[in-house]
């Protein structure tokens, strides 16, 4: 009914857009925007390729990757999604939901005869629960992924006095090393208000609860079972909630981190890095030494800042896995599988197929990944072994971590999560503590209640 | 209101009540031209706001809604922003429109600078205040480290201050178009009242509750009701300088709508809405008795 | 109670116009050198609250990133290759400035016109043709006008959805005039309704079709109150930020104030270029009001407080 109107409505309000007359010769693809100008240079060459080898018009439309989600929101109540979606978004914070309402394409029979070809925990990420079939089935294709990393400025470690080598790797130790060593050292030696960590803690940031995932696993917190049951009523996962949370919140508390931090969007705990304002970050990624490299070969620098920057990317900052967990076994991380989806919607599903195909393809997919210069790891075996990733130490240290595996995180197990993560009651808990000063495990048990009652909705 | 409705076709022009022939041609051409507007009204007015409503239609929203902590701050902010954002700008307005009376040509010329907040587009102004009040390389802090070697206060990143700095920018935005507003009023006053209180031996106090006063009331309370009103949706001195952070603590009404959109959580969006509207619509009704003439 | 809010055109005009020696009366209370004192006591603080943003602004605009970034407060090193740089497009998150200024001005030009014929056919038809139920549609339009913009944002961006004009021009264009024209008719009509009525007569007298009575008297009487109008509308859909920023988001179709809100959002915030940008962005509003200021000081000030 309402369709109905709306339609009519379109109809009478002829004032622009080229309404899709006919369908079948054309696909329609949104991408969110690449971080870098030859990753979406080699998303442009591959489509082109494809449309000369199809004969299908594909019309690309590339938004901001704050604005995917409302977009396509959008676009999904009106009717009208577009054929295929790519968000780096998409993963945690809407695809399990849509899968559960049946709003996309199951692409079992696209994947199977290329399941080979992937890496262990890649497709793995895209087998989701349908409520309408009640089954579950693969919603996505997968094209890359991410993990967590440390990024240290090597040439601030040496003005405060310290070697690479003098990074401790036991847990307590590691924190107190760069809040308590690192910060007074090089403020004495500089007379500049430097913080020894980047701690990203900011609700509108997934790298703060990507972060803090990794501070519940040192601690064995896990929040859902494999089947996404909640185990947040086990007094075990209580207590070590109220340590990573403590463990997490503790060096903002002592002065060890920015203040902005608490306000901190993903771009940000990149721009303290880059300014220097912190001697070390975690991050979701190593954007932040891909942007140094990419200075480095920007023709619109001068030589001299190209020079600067290569010495940077080269040689002064530092890539570098987490320490060790209070128990003293290694750290285990958590990896991001960012898939495409065809909408259950589109209009060309035909083609739409024919596109996921094609963009799998090792010769099509690898560039595309490889354009963002590190930033996203391949999902296939054949591009994890490309020489890409042995060309210099940031991308070894990226290959390394993922070589020794990753585990998916809650949303892949239990959709809500990716509600809960748009929330970011993970970030809301870590500024309960440090902004309104109330107690680590009241704030603990907020979190959890609030999970419960997301759950049960 | 009915009662005026219902006389607007007799009293038409007097044009068209001599020449009864013409009415027909003139009613024809008076509806074409309405019809623009009209059409404009029920597109991108009835639509959306029926939409809205059907968003909004489902009892559980409400029920999510007021489960959602955010939304009891948001509701708490709101009223703080309202009440004292709007009480201390008026109250400023009243008095700079005063001190703008006085004839000097350095206050000609301030007053040209003074309309500048208001004038230029509210992006770049506030995300420059927001870049000022950074801590770590705003150049506030960074005065306060150089001045005192201690770190600065964590203006936005704290959530009383960043609500109070958004008052604050919100008063900075539009004192100039109140101020100017409340000048008219004075100047529309007649220069005999004053001289009479003059001969009476009054003193200023006295000269501006008794003369003043009395006659810029009305306006007054007329300029904080529509204050209220557009206050109540003041988007950008809240998202612009603090995104409603840290932590969704400083969110408004305004805002409030567009975390839930990115939430996709339409319908909680549009019933945050709803429940403002108790509020709004007394106020719109006074304001339309009051302007609609 | 008309003359409060409706008169603001005219009466702030005047107000900002102020002419000497309007109260020979007023000014023997300020005789004493004292006052003057009290009264820079009053204007150097509202001085200075009202231009520290905007030299920040300016600041950084000409100031190379390090000084910016090292909280000076004057500029040590001024330079213009921050307006270099913007304008030859050379940083990535600028690499449409050029497109994207060209669509700011064509949708505030567009709304401007647009809402100026919606409006002024409409205030015509209330105002001097006594249509039936202009009175109902003049309530409508005000009630329009006093429901906060921020409250109609969201169902307005699932409406163009709906119509399929999400992310093409027409969205903002379309939802900026109907955000100006209950304000614009309300405008028009109070000051149409004060010209004398005589007038139309004649020229029915003299056998004038509501046409021409429209083109030939209404439009050159009117012509004041237009410009205020057209200007209005304009400077709001320049202005615009949170429309702009639902309805848009194709780099390519992206107003300047959009494209300026996702530089937050950038992987290394360049706000040297922001703030040289905004600059830019700010200039011609500022132009406009200064430029006509005496016409349009109501229809601005609207404009300001409702977007």
């Amino acid at each position: 009914m309402r369709r109905g109107i709306v339609r009519t409505l379109s109809l009478g309000l002829l004032v622009t857009t080229s309404l899709p007359a006919l369908a079948q010769d054309k696909l329609t693809v949104w991408f969110s925007k690449g971080f870098y100008r030859s990753e979406d240079e080699s998303l442009w060459a591959a489509i082109k390729k494809f449309e000369d080898k199809t004969g299908i018009k594909v019309e690309l439309s590339q938004y901001a990757i704050q604005d995917m989600i409302p977009k396509t929101v959008a676009a999904l109540d009106s009717g009208a999604p577009p054929d295929i979606g790519y968000a780096d978004t998409y993963n945690n914070q809407a695809m399990g939901k849509w899968a559960f309402e049946g709003k996309l394409e199951d692409l079992t029979d696209v994947l199977q005869p290329i399941m080979s070809r992937f890496a262990p925990q890649t497709v793995e990420h895209t087998l989701l629960y349908n409520d309408q079939t009640k089954k579950k089935a693969y919603y996505g294709f997968p094209m890359k992924r991410q993990t967590l990393h440390t990024e240290i400025w090597g040439d601030m470690l040496d003005k405060a006095g310290f070697k690479q080598s003098d990074i401790p790797t036991n847990w307590a130790e590691y924190w107190s090393f760069w809040c308590d060593k690192v910060q007074p050292a090089y403020r004495k030696a500089s007379g500049s208000r430097v913080y020894g960590i980047g701690a990203p803690m900011g609700v509108e940031s997934t790298d703060s609860f990507q972060s803090f995932y990794a501070f519940m696993d040192a601690y064995d917190v896990k929040l859902v079972d494999n089947d996404g049951k909640l185990t947040v009523d086990d007094p075990k996962v209580r207590d070590g909630l109220v340590k990573a949370l403590k463990d997490y919140t503790e060096p903002y508390v002592k002065g060890c981190v920015p203040p902005s931090a608490t306000t901190w969007k993903d771009p940000d705990n990149n721009v303290a890095f880059h300014n220097r304002t912190t001697v070390m970050t975690h991050n979701f990624t190593i954007s932040i030494a891909a942007k140094w490299y990419e200075d480095s070969v920007n023709p619109s620098s001068t030589p001299e800042q190209r020079e600067a920057a290569k010495k940077a990317y080269e040689e002064t900052i530092i890539t570098a896995p987490f320490p060790n967990r209070p128990d003293g076994k290694p750290m285990t991380y958590r990896a991001d599988v960012k898939p495409g989806v065809v909408f259950a919607g589109a209009k060309n599903k035909a083609a739409a197929k024919e596109f996921v195909k094609f963009m799998m393809e090792e010769e099509n997919l690898r560039p595309y990944i490889e354009g963002a210069l590190g930033r996203w790891f391949p999902v296939t075996k054949d591009s994890i072994e490309s020489p890409f990733w042995q060309a210099d130490k940031h991308r070894k240290a990226v290959y390394n971590q993922f070589k020794s595996g990753t585990e998916p995180f809650d949303y892949v197990k239990n959709y809500k999560f990716t509600q809960l993560n748009n929330e970011n009651v993970f970030a809301k808990a870590m500024n309960r503590v440090v902004s309104e000063k109330i107690p680590v495990e009241k704030a603990a048990d907020e979190m959890l209640a609030r999970i419960k009652q997301v759950a049960a909705q | 209101m009915s009662a005026t409705l219902a006389t607007t076709g007799v009293g038409a022009a007097p044009v068209t009540a001599r020449r009864p022939f013409r009415l027909n041609a003139w009613q024809t051409w008076g509806a074409i031209l309405l019809a623009p507007y009209l059409l404009v009204f029920v597109f991108f007015v009835v639509y959306p706001v029926g939409y809205g409503l059907w968003l909004a239609r489902h009892p559980a929203s409400y029920v999510h809604l007021v489960a959602d902590p955010i939304f009891a701050g948001t509701v708490v902010n709101t009223l703080i922003f309202l009440i004292v954002g709007i009480n201390v700008k008026m109250a400023i307005a009243l008095f700079l429109s005063g001190f703008f009376t006085h004839e000097r040509r350095w206050i000609r010329w301030l007053s040209v600078l003074f309309i500048l907040p208001w004038a230029v587009p509210s992006i770049p102004t506030i995300l420059s205040v927001r870049f000022m009040l950074n801590p770590e390389w705003g150049v506030v802090n960074q005065l306060i480290f150089r001045l005192t070697a201690e770190d600065g206060p964590n203006w936005l990143n704290d959530p009383r201050l960043g609500l109070t700095l958004a008052i604050g920018v919100h008063i900075w935005k539009s004192l100039p178009f109140w101020t100017l507003i409340l000048l008219a009023g004075r100047l529309s006053i007649s220069a005999d009242l004053y001289e009479a209180a003059s001969v009476d031996g009054a003193s200023g106090w006295q000269k501006f509750t008794h003369v003043t006063w009395p006659s810029m009331r009305a306006l007054y309370v007329t300029c904080t009701i529509l204050s209220m009103i557009w206050t109540l949706g003041d988007f950008n001195s809240v998202y612009l300088l603090t995104g409603g952070g840290p932590a969704d603590l400083t969110h408004v009404l305004a805002t409030l709508g567009i975390r839930y959109l990115r939430l996709d959580q339409v319908d909680l969006s549009m019933a945050a809405v709803v429940c403002a509207m108790p509020f709004v619509l007394p106020l719109v009704y006074v304001l339309m008795r009051r302007l609609s003439k | 109670m008309s003359a409060g809010i409706a008169g603001t055109p005219a009466a702030t005009a005047r107000a900002l116009d102020l002419p000497p020696l309007r109260r020979p009366g007023r000014r023997d209370r300020w005789r004493a050198a004292g006052n003057e004192a009290k009264l820079l006591l009053v204007g150097i603080p509202v001085l200075i609250w009202t231009l520290i943003p905007i030299y920040h602004l300016v600041l950084f605009a000409i100031s190379p990133k390090q000084d910016a970034f090292s909280g000076a407060l004057f500029p040590a090193n001024p330079t213009l290759r921050n307006f270099e740089i913007v304008f030859g497009q050379r940083h990535y998150f600028q690499a449409h400035f050029w497109q994207q200024l060209g669509n700011s001005v064509l949708i505030a030009f567009t709304t401007g016109v647009l809402t100026l014929v919606i409006a002024t056919s409409a205030a015509f038809a209330i105002s001097r043709l006594k249509v039936r139920g202009g009175r109902t549609v003049m309530n409508l339009a005000l009630f329009t006008y006093f429901i906060p913009a921020a409250f109609l944002a969201v169902p307005m961006y699932k409406t163009m959805g709906a119509y399929g004009l999400l992310n093409t021009k027409w969205a903002l264009i379309l939802a900026m005039v109907t955000i100006a024209s209950p304000y614009a008719i309300w405008v028009l009509k109070q000051a149409s309704d004060k010209l004398p009525l005589e007038l139309d007569e004649a020229a029915v007298m003299d056998g004038a079709t509501p046409m021409q009575l429209f083109r030939l008297v209404y439009l050159p009487l009117m012509a004041p109150s237009l410009v205020a109008i057209g200007i209005y509308a304009l400077l709001l859909a320049w202005n615009e930020y949170l429309f702009a920023f639902l309805l848009l988001s194709g780099d390519r179709d992206l107003t300047l104030p959009v494209a300026l809100g996702n530089f937050l959002a950038a992987d290394d915030s360049p706000w040297e270029l922001l703030m040289t940008t905004g600059l830019i962005y700010a200039l011609p509003p500022a132009a406009i009001y200064y430029a006509f200021r005496r016409y349009m000081v109501g229809g601005l000030t609207a404009g300001a407080v409702k977007s």
